[in-house]
């Protein structure tokens, strides 16, 4: 075959006719009156939403996971901050604890040296 | 556009143009019939968004190849026909090779529904590849690549056929 591919294409891809049955279906098609707009009925979807009122709910419940997702974060740094504060108020009492038994401590060791001088023969 | 004599005259200009493409895209004449059945339905509901007979034709082309994609999209597989049904069907033509016209018809069945559309595009409504792309919305790049391999598939399948200008859709 010497004939170039793409004539040889061009001439395999001519057009075709219709049917003269198919060309009156067509002319039909074209020529019948243009439907209207469909109502508002007809464009409900499968569940029989307005499409309006499905993204309307679809963004309400968009909304409603966000404000979720927000108080459960807040929650959580909340509940953090507490700990983090409990933490503190041990460590505080902690410490205040131990400065109260060395205080203790160092009246204690003050008595018991200040008894021994007083009586040494004991 | 509503005058039914203009509409007459309108269906008879491109009806050939909208047939072929689904019928060479789908591989079945009644679903090419349905689909240019389809698209003229469309037409008709959009009759006022059309500028010109350049923009209807441009219309008609790409509704007809979206609406062909998508139904091959959604088969997994084409349908097989007969071969008589398919002789009749690609046999409509006065070929000077009626064989190799056949065959060349079938390979297209081997292309992807994208590279089909592009092919039938370019070779049956004799766009260019920046046409093919306004129409399918696509890169002009991806025109040409389809456009190539689509052809080295054609060559590889087809013995003795040689490609001419291969390089007019190096990209």
């Amino acid at each position: 075959m010497s004939e170039d591919l793409e004539s040889q294409l061009r001439t395999a891809l001519r057009p075709i006719a219709p049917s003269a049955a198919l060309e009156k279906k067509l002319i039909a098609c074209v020529t019948a009156k243009a439907p209207l707009a469909p109502p508002v009925a007809g464009r409900r979807g499968r569940l029989g939403f307005h499409p309006r009122a499905r993204w309307l709910s679809l963004g309400v419940a968009a909304c409603l996971l966000l404000a979720l997702g927000i108080q459960h974060r807040l929650q959580e740094r909340h509940e953090r901050e507490n700990g983090l504060e409990a933490r503190r108020q041990v460590l505080q009492a902690l410490r205040m604890t131990s400065q109260k038994l060395d205080l203790a401590y160092e009246i204690v060791k003050s008595q018991s040296t200040s008894l021994a001088d007083e009586n040494p023969g004991a | 556009m509503g005058n039914p004599q203009a509409l007459t005259a309108l269906v008879l200009a491109h009806q050939r143009s909208v047939y072929s493409l689904a019928l060479r895209m789908l591989g079945l004449k009644d679903l090419a019939e349905d689909l240019a059945q389809d698209v003229f339905m469309q037409l008709n509901s959009n009759l006022q968004s059309i500028e010109s007979s350049e923009h209807l034709g441009f219309w008609l082309r790409r509704v007809t190849a979206f609406k062909a994609i998508d139904q091959l999209r959604r088969r997994a597989r084409l349908p097989t026909t007969s071969l008589d049904e398919e002789a009749h069907q690609y046999a409509d033509t006065d070929a000077s090779d009626p064989l190799l016209q056949t065959h060349l018809a079938r390979l297209l069945d081997c292309l992807s529904p994208q590279a089909r559309a592009v092919m039938l595009l370019r070779y049956q409504e004799d766009l260019d590849p920046t046409d093919i792309a306004r129409t399918l919305d696509m890169p002009i790049n991806t025109v040409k690549s389809h456009l190539k391999r689509s052809l080295q598939i054609m060559r590889q399948k087809t013995p003795g056929a040689h490609l001419a200008r291969p390089e007019d859709y190096s990209t």
